[in-house]
């Protein structure tokens, strides 16, 4: 057996724990840069895993995705989220409404509820149950993120958490969905990020602050 | 090719009036790609009318289905332009919020929209109706006040996340399809997953997990309730033709891909478990959204609850499915979409001339402005479904299959939400209308933009409560073919 094969063997047997210790880490993180690092490491563990896959399953489409993936969720995205703090001369906290404690709890909650939830559906699939569990928890973490975390950064990132889930889920179950509508959702994921950051500028321009959670005249 | 052709002068639209600095030019340049479009979208429709469903390339076909939204999305948009040549005479210049700004993206707004109707593929279908919320979101955020920052940011989140839900479906579907034996290449292909639907029966869980996370998606633009947060704010602080844009237009595309999805799913697991869910989330949406009117201080807000109870209607009648479920729902998505627009032009102009919008500090507008609340009376006695107006006709209908199936408990709730609305209606309508004026009109008179575009809505909706004509049914027919 080759290096790459061990290589391989090794990325798929392992990255649900990497891909845990970053949705642990991720919720007790209390920088926003922090933050933007956690995701890119997250995204590079989900490249490798893409790559591993392509390799394993002679898949030379994966590579491409591969490719992709690596250039926009590890590179391109981080940086354009640095820049963007960078200009928008905000306060580094994320602003947390919970604990880091209570913040581990529920994240400690929603691996075992991905466990439990990917249970009976992982025998009638034949995936391996930790890579499905680990994209159900980053979808749940991802979405906590969004609701728990003041700044609009913030909530910009849980999404980007939150769809690397589900780009994990299509990756686990089906060896991702054709190139063509995988490159179209890479294009709708820039174009929205670039509209949230136009967004968050115009929310600190008009509020003088990026706390969401602030953001409540328009109800009922 | 014809596919391609109002999807091209889409985006070499917006190109073009993105590139004329003069707002007057920008107009003029609007108003005849509008036109161009309108007759490409025309073109199509007779095509499928005539020869039957149309093809270009693997993305993309058009069929009876898609003809019948493309007939909405051309009625609807071409009203729109028209009114808002005249809405925004006084924009000024400003990033982002130019007439050239508003223009373009309003014809990228259109793009996505017409590739929704036009998706063969699940998957590009998806990516279209991200595109929806993409592009209109700077629409919603146009006027750059704090409301209007607000509702954008609302909607661009709301929006994606409840859309990234319907991605998890569509995957969930895709492996559905994968397991059951088809060709990865063709399992997000609509047809292709219509036929091999009843082998994905065999193991219908994963179908069914799929609906799920699909109607959450898709229902989050819809604006089912409880995902509607988004929706009354972003209706109330966009420009107004981007409001009548939004309810008569977008909330149908949503609803059009629901429906894809609707008919996959009845094929391989049996219809009662998705028209379940139909069922619930449209008498929910219909219930809360009913209530909602009544305590509603702003116009468009009471518009945009209506919108969302309106969308409840259109679910109830799918859900019940039958031959007169079908052609109620399909009916009113377009007869709630030309109510809903001249209700949304009335209130742009109650805007233009009074500058608020919170019917507490306007009354006697019956006497200060008297073209509008004429329109204003015409609309909303047409949406809360009282004959002669159409939206009697397609509600009508529905009722009638609720009773049919002997859906007692449905047909009841039905019936006391559109009262509860009826009375909503007369309540804030009398207290606006009635009463001494108390504020000076800032152009009491219509301009032709505007009767214009209110003239023919108010005429459609009296015409097709009287009778519907045989072409139309003919691809309503057509289109319900496809549903079955």
């Amino acid at each position: 057996m080759g290096l790459v094969e061990i290589a391989t063997g090794k990325v798929l047997s392992s990255f649900s724990v990497f891909l845990f210790l970053t949705v642990l880490l991720l919720v007790v993180a209390r920088r926003i840069s922090t933050c933007i690092l956690l995701f890119s490491v997250q995204s590079a563990i989900i490249a490798a895993e893409v790559f591993a896959t392509g390799f394993q399953e002679r898949l030379a489409e994966a590579y491409v995705v591969g490719a992709l993936v690596f250039l926009i969720k590890v590179v391109a995205i981080p940086r354009a989220f640095f820049l963007l703090v960078d200009r928008l001369k905000t306060s580094r906290d994320v602003k947390a409404s919970t604990t880091p404690t209570q913040s581990v709890f529920i994240a400690v909650a929603m691996i075992y509820l991905s466990y439990a939830a990917v249970h009976s559906y992982g025998q009638t699939v034949h995936v391996p149950e930790d890579a499905l569990a680990a994209a159900v928890a980053l979808i749940l973490t991802g979405a906590f993120l969004m609701v728990s975390r003041r700044k609009a950064l913030m909530q910009m990132l849980g999404l980007l958490v939150l769809e690397n889930g589900i780009f994990l889920a299509a990756l686990t179950t089906t060896f991702g969905m054709p190139l063509v509508i995988e490159i179209g959702i890479f294009f709708d994921i820039l174009i929205g990020l670039l509209l949230m950051g136009i967004f968050t500028f115009r929310i600190r321009d008009t509020f003088d602050h990026l706390d969401v959670s602030k953001l409540r005249r328009l109800r009922g | 090719m014809i596919l391609l052709l109002p999807l091209a002068i889409a985006l070499l639209g917006a190109g073009l009036v993105l590139s004329l600095r003069n707002p007057r030019v920008a107009t003029r340049a609007a108003l005849l790609v509008g036109g161009l479009e309108i007759v490409a979208l025309g073109t199509i429709v007779w095509q499928v009318y005539e020869h039957g469903v149309l093809r270009a390339g693997r993305y993309l076909r058009a069929d009876a289905l898609s003809s019948f939204f493309l007939v909405n999305i051309a009625f609807i948009s071409g009203l729109v332009l028209v009114y808002a040549s005249g809405y925004l005479r006084h924009t000024g210049e400003g990033r982002f919020s130019s007439p050239r700004w508003f223009y373009a993206l309003v014809f990228l707004f259109l793009f996505t929209m017409v590739s929704v109707c036009l998706s063969a593929n699940l998957g590009l279908l998806w990516i279209m109706m991200e595109g929806t919320t993409l592009a209109s979101a700077l629409l919603v955020g146009f006027y750059n006040t704090e409301g209007a920052v607000e509702a954008g940011w609302k909607y661009l989140m709301v929006c994606t996340v409840g859309i990234a839900f319907a991605l998890f479906g569509t995957i969930v579907l895709y492996l559905a399809a994968v397991k059951a034996g088809m060709n990865p290449a063709a399992a997000l292909d609509w047809v292709s997953l219509m036929d091999a639907a009843p082998r994905m029966g065999f193991d219908p869980h994963l179908v069914k997990l799929a609906f799920i996370f699909v109607i959450v998606g898709y229902g989050t633009k819809i604006g089912f309730v409880p995902m509607h947060s988004w929706l009354p704010d972003a209706h109330a602080e966009a420009p107004t033709p981007i409001s009548a844009l939004l309810s008569a237009v977008l909330l149908n595309c949503a609803m059009y891909a629901l429906m894809r999805y609707d008919t996959i799913a009845s094929r391989a697991t049996g219809p009662v478990f998705p028209h379940t869910l139909l069922l619930i989330f449209g008498l929910m949406s219909m219930v809360v959204a009913g209530l909602l009117i009544l305590v509603q201080r702003n116009l468009k807000r009471l518009m945009a609850y209506s919108s969302v109870e309106h969308m409840g209607i259109i679910a109830i009648g799918l859900g019940l499915g039958g031959p007169l479920g079908l052609f109620g729902a399909l009916l009113h998505v377009f007869n709630h979409a030309v109510g809903k627009s001249l209700l949304f032009f009335s209130a742009g102009n109650v805007r233009q001339n009074f500058g608020t919008l919170r019917m507490d500090s306007v009354s006697g507008m019956a006497r200060t402005l008297p073209q509008t609340s004429a329109a204003l009376v015409l609309g909303s006695l047409a949406i809360v479904g009282l004959p002669p107006f159409s939206l009697f006709v397609s509600e009508f209908a529905i009722l009638s299959e609720a009773f049919t199936e002997a859906h007692y408990a449905v047909a009841a709730v039905f019936l006391a939400v559109l009262s509860v609305v009826f009375g909503g209606f007369a309540y804030h309508l009398l207290r606006l209308l009635c009463g001494e004026p108390n504020r000076v009109p800032a152009n009491g008179k219509l301009i032709p933009s505007e009767y214009i575009v209110m003239g023919i809505a108010a005429f459609c909706l009296l015409f097709f409560g009287t009778r519907i004509p045989h072409v139309f049914t003919v691809v309503l027919q057509r289109a319900m073919a496809v549903l079955r």
